[in-house]
């Protein structure tokens, strides 16, 4: 039992000899001394053949643990020494992890069409398809076919660009519904939104815009009612101004609907209460709207007795407006970076 | 349409507060545009001035002793000139609050006690529009001291101003007003019915007509008019209706007309000269002097009032300049007509003369209350300015009144309203409406009134039912009609664009369609010249665009000025010709693309970036095989060396490049790089693929070369021929070095290209890869006279 008492003095050296280890290469010197070639371990297995066939097993047995235990050893301290090698590469590279990132810079959707799309989305949902047309239009899509003629007093309630007797820049998106009117030749069903650019003449000023932004929806049906236009209205209004918001209808006039109602949303400052943002009547105006005027069906074709409908139209501006608290509608198009980068 | 409610409780019954009714109008008639007191102001009484004496310490005051009743005598020290003893004034006793919240208090002015305020108009807040007295207001009528003042002005009252939409034309009358109300409230209605006394002589003036536009005409002589002041009460309710007291004869006119809708005129029969009035179309060339003493010049279609030669009024519109009405005149001619409402409005709108008389006339009149407005003032005249009205009416009629019978069945009102309305219900509304009708069935006939004449089918009826009845019944569903919905092809080709640009970095504008004359054509290469507005408001607002990059730049030069240090802007809107519009997709970069300041990276926009970005949406879009070629335009705003047409096979997608610098130093910008592209040929050009493509199993290899190419050659023209000659197992080619300099010949260039070779049945053996490498070079040497570099 030599050999133990060998390994236990081998051990202890080793430990020893850890203590000076530096490098890599010192440990790998060290290792060689032991279980080299001609390393200590290897001194102690030539010692075998000595011994008689009957011995060898229980010896080479006895050398094979001395020799995993020194390599245990030894493997360990290297584990170790890699660790603390990398820990300190790691603290090394460590940044402040505090500095600016690299910026990438993010655009932004001008909220004109973020709400564009938000009601789009909110109505193709619905069952709605986008209707788009020529903002250059004729007198006959624009007024005549709306019943509104040449020389009707309505059409002060849209002051109009001219671009010759019978060509103008469309006053509302409505002739794009006569134009689908006309299309679908009197026949079909009809549900569509409308949005797009309309021009009037008005003198440009916190309140007015020569230019404004416009969505109407149109239904037509054999069963589409009043009842109808009020349920999509009020959907209407609680996607954009929140599910807690009322409405209510009020009698107005445009000569392509009848009824033709005006739509308050109660207001969602004060909740009714009265403030200044509803002019101390808890209800804030945002949309026109009304049944679809006999007159217009019979000029695009539809029977009159069997076909009705609904038509609305709403700013895309006002919506803005009120719901992000604007007070300029020149700001949507004077484009000052730090007004449309604050709409992402 | 301003009105006192006063006046209107005068024809019915108003049981609720000023704001209460306002509230009905906004839910059941018109919408309230303001509703306030006439004057707001308290403790006003009316004082007796009893002596007026000079203020013993100043040149322009007076100290004044006014009987301010209860047998109380103030003494208040007065600074108007036109103060005297004798006069009835307005006293603001001590404790008086005047508009803009003035309050009177005991003061000593100079020494001397004050003990109140004697008032003016513009103190009590009558705007300068309706008056043009100096000092303070002296009353015309005796009325006993400390009687309250605003009640003897006629000024307690409130007026309510309704914003009429111009189916409405009932509603511009006070007469009409009170109908709405009745209905409304429920409350009794009382018709006024106009009382002549007449005086024996006759009336004798002929009235003639020849056109089928006026339909009616009727007239009556008022002689021994005296001119003078209108009384208070009807001053105040002119005033309360936005219309300025002149004298009794022009009031009474305008104070009918508001009552009744129905305009009137008044001719100075002295100067007219003749008893036969002829109302006839006007001959082209004919001219009229107006009251507003402006010359208009006539054309066939106008419609005038003539004494038999001459025109003497521009039917319905105004009348004439030497007829008017003055201080001398003591008989005259009073007009109560019907002229067709088209006629009115094209004349008033030619001659951009818009006036009370024309906007009522081309709302279309009650043809029931032409002869008793007529009748009504007359009375007014005899009563308040001391005339005789001559008996009977010289006339003119043509009216045809056709009753308007509308049926309206409770099947029909209740399929539009998705509402279950009984027939009481609809009674019940047209009882309140003072519609007459006949229930027969489910049907009901409603006899429209001829003060409605926006009552003309059963929608109509429909509309009257729900507003009265109240939309608040009206149950809340959606249609029934299902439906699918969905953006078309080009509108998510164009929602995707938009989203790319923005991840992009790019902000989105939204800039307006009309500009200047110069900004119109601008980067314009349209066949035709831009679209002008017939009558422009303003010049900068003039002209329809043809591009969107002047007002781009605009935008982009007013992010400049405000120190923005990166302006990358794209913009999707239209261009506009007579012969169609184009969608455009359009930016603007200029200043830093990216940066990292501590790092000591800063990437400034540059034309390899915006074509780098055009590259990524394209890739993104699914547009392939896009090339840039130069661009050559006469005079253009592009810098001629750093800008491409973008082209995909024989279509022009679009531009690229960098600003000319003559274009930059007009809009006071920096280097620019904008692009324009064509949305429809964007989204024409865009595909996606149809089938998965297989991944290659078989690895790739990349070869260097470089090749030295004379200078004039387009790194596009080597590549085309590199993936020409490289076929299919070519399957990428990338430039990493571009070099011109000392180190190689003048005139030459050197272009360093990574090759990637792969193929798909197998790994490529080095000497294929050397195969086609030498392939690539000697093509590029026979077609490009390239010469390798080693």
């Amino acid at each position: 039992m030599e050999i133990k008492k060998q390994l236990e003095q081998a051990l202890a050296a080793i430990h020893e000899a850890l203590t000076q280890v530096v490098t890599p290469n010192d440990l790998a010197d060290l290792k060689a001394k032991y279980l080299g070639k001609k390393g200590v371990v290897a001194e102690w297995m030539s010692a075998m053949k000595n011994l008689t066939p009957e011995e060898r097993p229980a010896f080479g047995q006895l050398v094979n643990e001395a020799k995993n235990r020194i390599n245990d050893v030894i493997e360990s301290f290297r584990q170790k020494m890699e660790d603390r090698r990398v820990a300190e590469k790691l603290a090394n590279e460590a940044v402040d992890v505090t500095l600016p990132g690299r910026t990438i810079p993010m655009g932004s959707k001008h909220l004109i069409n973020q709400i564009i799309e938000e009601v789009e989305d909110l109505f193709i949902g619905m069952g709605y398809t986008v209707k788009e047309g020529p903002e250059i239009e004729q007198d006959l899509y624009n007024f005549e076919m709306l019943n509104l003629p040449k020389s009707h007093p309505a059409r002060d309630m849209q002051a109009t660009f001219y671009i010759t007797d019978e060509l103008l820049l469309r006053t509302h998106t409505s002739p794009v519904q006569v134009r689908t009117l006309l299309e679908n030749g009197g026949k079909k069903p009809i549900k569509i939104i409308c949005p797009g650019k309309v021009y009037r003449r008005d003198e440009d000023d916190m309140t007015h815009s020569h230019q404004f932004t416009q969505i109407e929806a149109l239904v037509v049906d054999e069963y589409v009612t009043l009842a109808d236009l009020k349920g999509t209205l009020l959907t209407l209004a609680r996607k954009m101004f929140g599910d807690d918001r009322q409405i209510r209808l009020r009698p107005s006039y445009f000569p392509f609907t009848e009824p033709s109602v005006e739509v308050d949303i109660s207001c969602y400052q004060c909740h009714g209460k009265g403030c200044p943002m509803c002019k101390h009547t808890g209800w804030i105006e945002i949309l026109g709207a009304g049944m679809v005027n006999n007159a217009v069906l019979e000029a695009t074709g539809y029977d009159k007795t069997k076909y009705q409908g609904f038509a609305l139209g709403v700013g895309v501006e006002r919506l803005a407006i009120l719901k992000y608290g604007i007070d300029d509608i020149r700001a949507f198009f004077t484009n000052d970076l730090r007004f449309n980068r604050q709409f992402k | 349409m301003k009105t006192s409610i006063q006046w209107l409780q005068e024809f019915v019954d108003i049981p609720l507060t000023p704001e209460s009714l306002a509230a009905k109008f906004n839910l059941m008639s018109a919408e309230v545009e303001s509703l306030e007191p006439m004057v707001r102001a308290i403790h006003l009484v009316i004082g007796h001035v009893e002596t007026c004496v000079p203020h013993p310490d100043s040149d322009h005051l007076h100290v004044c002793t006014v009987d301010v009743g209860d047998n109380k005598i103030l003494q208040i020290v007065c600074g108007a000139p036109n103060v005297d003893a004798g006069q009835t004034v307005v006293v603001a006793l001590e404790g008086a609050v005047l508009p803009g919240d003035f309050k009177i208090k005991k003061s000593k002015i100079r020494g001397v006690e004050s003990h109140g305020m004697i008032c003016s108009l513009d103190e009590l807040g009558i705007e300068r529009k309706y008056h043009s007295e100096e000092g303070i207001h002296v009353l015309s009528e005796a009325v006993r001291p400390g009687t309250d003042a605003l009640k003897a002005l006629g000024f307690d009252d409130t007026v309510i101003d309704l914003d009429l939409t111009p189916n409405r034309g009932d509603l511009m009358s006070v007469l009409g007003i009170a109908h709405d109300v009745s209905a409304m409230l429920e409350t009794e209605l009382r018709l006024p019915d106009p009382h002549v006394d007449e005086d024996s002589e006759r009336n004798p003036v002929r009235v003639v007509t020849d056109t089928p536009a006026c339909m009616s005409y009727y007239a009556r002589i008022i002689r021994g008019v005296r001119i003078g002041e209108s009384p208070m009460w009807m001053k105040a309710r002119l005033i309360a209706a936005g219309i300025r007291p002149i004298n009794n004869v022009v009031d009474i006119t305008n104070y009918v007309m508001l009552e009744y809708g129905q305009p009137l005129h008044a001719f100075d029969f002295g100067k007219l000269g003749t008893d036969t009035i002829v109302v006839r179309e006007a001959y082209a060339g004919e001219t009229i002097l107006t009251l507003d003493g402006k010359a208009r010049l006539l054309m066939a279609g106008d419609l005038v009032i003539t004494d038999g030669t001459r025109p003497i009024a521009l039917a319905g519109v105004m009348g004439g300049a030497e007829t008017e009405i003055d201080g001398q005149t003591t008989a005259i001619l009073l007009e109560s007509a019907t002229f067709d409402p088209i006629r009115i409005r094209k004349t008033s709108d030619r001659l951009d003369l818009r006036s009370e008389s024309s906007v009522r006339f081309e709302r279309r009149l009650d043809p029931n209350r032409t002869r008793l407005a007529l009748d009504r003032a007359a009375q007014l005249f005899r009563h308040l300015a001391g005339g005789s009205i001559l008996k009977g009416i010289s006339f003119f009629e043509n009216n045809s009144l056709i009753p308007r019978h509308i049926t309206l069945s409770l099947e029909q009102i209740n399929r539009v309203t998705g509402y279950e309305y009984k027939m009481s219900d609809l009674t019940g509304v047209f009882d309140r409406l003072h519609f007459t009708y006949l229930v027969s069935g489910g049907q009901l006939i409603v006899d429209a009134p001829t003060r409605r004449p926006d009552i003309v089918t059963y929608q109509d009826l429909i509309e009257e039912v729900v507003r009265i009845h109240g939309f608040a019944v009206i149950p809340t569903t959606l249609p029934r009609l299902v439906s699918t919905g969905f953006l078309t092809p080009f509108q998510r080709f164009r929602r995707l664009l938009r989203n790319t640009l923005i991840d992009l970095g790019l902000d989105e504008t939204y800039t307006y369609s009309l500009v200047t004359e110069s900004q119109a054509s601008a980067f314009s290469t349209a066949s035709t010249p831009p679209v002008r507005i017939a009558k422009p408001m303003i010049e900068d607002r003039s002209f329809l665009r043809h591009s969107l990059l002047p007002s781009m730049l605009e935008v982009a030069a007013y992010n400049v000025s405000r120190k923005a240090d990166r302006v990358a802007l794209f913009e999707i809107g239209k261009g506009y010709a007579i012969e169609g519009e184009t969608e455009w997709v359009s930016g603007v970069l200029l200043g830093t693309y990216q940066e990292s300041l501590w790092q000591g990276k800063t990437d400034a926009f540059d034309f390899f970036v915006v074509k780098g970005l055009l590259e990524a949406l394209f890739d993104r879009v699914g547009i392939r095989h896009v090339r840039f070629e130069v661009l050559k335009e006469e005079n253009s705003r592009f810098h001629p060396g750093i800008s491409a047409l973008i082209v995909q096979g024989d279509i022009v997608l679009g531009k690229i490049g960098k600003l000319h610098p003559l274009t930059q130093a007009e809009r006071n910008l920096p280097d620019t790089f904008v692009f324009e592209l064509d949305m429809e040929r964007l989204h024409q050009g865009s595909a996606r693929n149809e089938k998965m493509q297989e991944i290659a199993k078989y690895p790739f290899v990349t070869r260097d070369i470089a090749v030295l190419v004379d200078q004039k050659i387009s790194v596009q023209s080597i590549l085309d021929v590199v993936r020409k000659a490289g076929k299919k197992t070519l399957i990428d080619v990338r430039v990493f070095d571009l070099y011109q300099g000392d180190k190689i010949a003048d005139g030459k260039k050197s272009v360093a290209l990574s090759l990637t070779f792969q193929d798909f049945s197998k790994t490529l053996e080095t000497a294929e890869i050397d195969q086609w490498t030498g392939k690539i070079v000697q093509a590029l040497g026979t077609e490009l006279q390239a010469v390798q570099r080693v």
